[in-house]
């Protein structure tokens, strides 16, 4: 499928009607000529990419192909250098003047703005220092201001989506690689985000750890939350995923439905790809 | 030759004259008050050091390229210089020269020098200390913090520093107890720490050996007791996030 670049770019968040439809038409996140570069490296070579409301997009390609990138400049981890990133209509990292001229976006703004993205990285997610219940709690009291009994009562709430309630006084030194991952995600869903990013959420895992993370994301997916996922489980991507986008050296290759992209890849790098897994399978 | 008689005096004297209780004893007042300062100047150089240690390697570790320079020549210049010269200068030279610039008479009190030089020195050392350990905080921590909306400063405060402050631990605790060491040199510009009073002492009673054997047995327990202390207490930190 090709990708056109959208011929107009929206300066304001377009009307949130108040029936479900009008939501699922909402955008949440788009990416217009997205573009990244280390030192000479040009990782991303302009990617356009619109996230719907509950929308759960999964980003496959090989290691490389600047799928963490990709996930990294959405949130402005990395600043991207060229193109421009939308979440629900509000330009991230920027803002136009009346005379729609671009001025970076202050540090405060950013850092606001991304209370409305959930990350979950690799490994390392969880802060070692607090109990499983202050982290969680950390943000939204921290950086939200909500009380420390409200807090603790999201918290909780939180836990128990990822099935957890049982480990929230536990450090997470005493948890396996499984448990602290559904940590890190029960803790980015406490800010509740407009759209969780996961990075490779089970790259760092022994195999038989893996299931649990992929069903509590599937719950997630199930519940209706916004998502987009880096990874390298094909078959959790597949029944999983309404979109799957396949980047080949900081472009995308491919986009559509699992059935097509996994099932019936039309590109020649997409083919190779998916061949050589189920091979592996 | 009279000199290595006396020397032999002494060896064959009686031992009880290396260690005597009751002369320390009758000068009780005067050698605490000595000790009361060098606590004094410990605490309050060792919180200088220690904001100026965290100051600087933050500043160390910045992107820019001007701040790091200012953090390495900070650094380089009072690990370097002995400290022991360092309050020389200070002392000494220090006020001449802000004397020049300001073109006002300007003289550091015995203890102000003795703050600034081993606050100074040791806020080389603890830069250093501070930055290993907020470079031992394994990257994805900080971005984790960054990534939910924490600013740079709460993300310092609140994720950074508790676990760089764990890393640190030991050699913190290192150069708390040099530093300890260190405030006996004060005496050498007239702050009147232990050191200080005992020479006082001896000086009157001429009886060097004991009361000098009796410095050394003071500092000798105060820093043995107080690093087991801390040993203790910095192992219950470790075990607490487990």
């Amino acid at each position: 499928m090709e990708r056109t670049p959208p011929d107009s770019i929206p300066t304001a968040a377009p009307a949130v009607g108040s029936n479900e439809q009008a939501r699922e038409r909402e955008v949440v996140v788009k990416a217009v000529n997205l573009h990244k570069s280390f030192g000479d490296l040009e990782v991303l070579k302009g990617i356009n990419l619109e996230v719907h409301f509950s929308d759960v997009v999964s980003v496959l390609g090989s290691s490389g192909s600047g799928k963490s990138t990709l996930l990294r400049c959405i949130n402005y981890l990395e600043r991207p250098t060229a193109g421009e990133i939308y979440i629900s209509g509000v330009p991230m990292g920027f803002r136009l003047d009346s005379q729609g001229q671009r001025h970076s976006a202050s540090q405060r703004t950013i850092n606001h703005m991304r209370q409305n993205i959930g990350f979950v990285f690799q490994q390392f997610n969880v802060w070692p220092h607090m109990t499983v219940l202050e982290n969680i709690m950390e943000a939204p009291v921290h950086v939200k201001g909500m009380t420390r009994a409200g807090a603790r009562e999201l918290a909780l709430r939180m836990l128990e989506r990822v099935n957890l309630l049982d480990k929230q006084d536990a450090y997470p030194a005493r948890l396996s690689g499984g448990q602290t991952q559904r940590v890190a995600i029960a803790r980015a869903l406490a800010m509740e985000p407009k759209v969780m990013l996961f990075d490779e959420p089970t790259s760092a895992l022994d195999p038989e750890l893996i299931g649990e993370v992929l069903a509590t994301m599937e719950r997630l997916a199930e519940e209706g939350t916004t998502m987009i996922i880096v990874t390298h489980e094909i078959e959790f991507a597949h029944e999983a995923s309404d979109r799957i986008i396949f980047l080949h050296d900081g472009r995308i290759e491919e986009e559509g439905p699992p059935e097509q992209v996994i099932d019936n890849p039309r590109s020649e790098r997409c083919q190779q790809f998916f061949s050589r897994l189920k091979h592996r399978r | 030759m009279s000199e290595r008689g006396d020397l032999r005096i002494v060896k064959f004297d009686n031992l009880v004259a290396i260690f005597n209780a009751s002369l320390l004893w009758e000068y009780r007042s005067l050698l605490l008050r000595g000790l009361a300062y060098n606590f004094y100047v410990f605490a309050v150089a060792g919180a200088l050091a220690i904001s100026l240690g965290l100051s600087i390697a933050v500043l160390r570790l910045q992107p820019g390229w001007i701040a790091r320079s200012i953090g390495s020549v900070y650094v380089e210049v009072f690990r370097n210089v002995p400290e022991y010269v360092l309050l020389i200068w200070v002392h000494f030279v220090l006020p001449l020269l802000i004397t020049a610039l300001l073109r006002s008479q300007v003289n550091f009190s015995p203890f102000v020098s003795a703050v600034l030089a081993l606050g100074l020195a040791y806020g080389g050392y603890f830069t250093e200390a501070f930055r290993g350990g907020i470079q031992a905080v394994p990257r994805p921590h900080v971005e984790a913090a960054r990534a939910i909306g924490m600013s740079g400063a709460m993300t310092l405060r609140r994720i950074i520093l508790p676990q760089a402050i764990r890393h640190m631990l030991p050699e913190g605790m290192n150069l708390l107890v040099s530093l300890f060491k260190a405030t006996t040199l004060v005496s050498l510009i007239e702050v009147p720490d232990l050191l200080y009073q005992v020479t006082i002492v001896v000086q009157q009673e001429m009886r060097p050996l004991p009361l000098y054997s009796g410095a050394a047995f003071i500092y000798f327990l105060l820093i043995f007791f107080i690093s087991a202390a801390v040993d203790r207490l910095t192992q219950r930190w470790r075990v607490a996030w487990r």
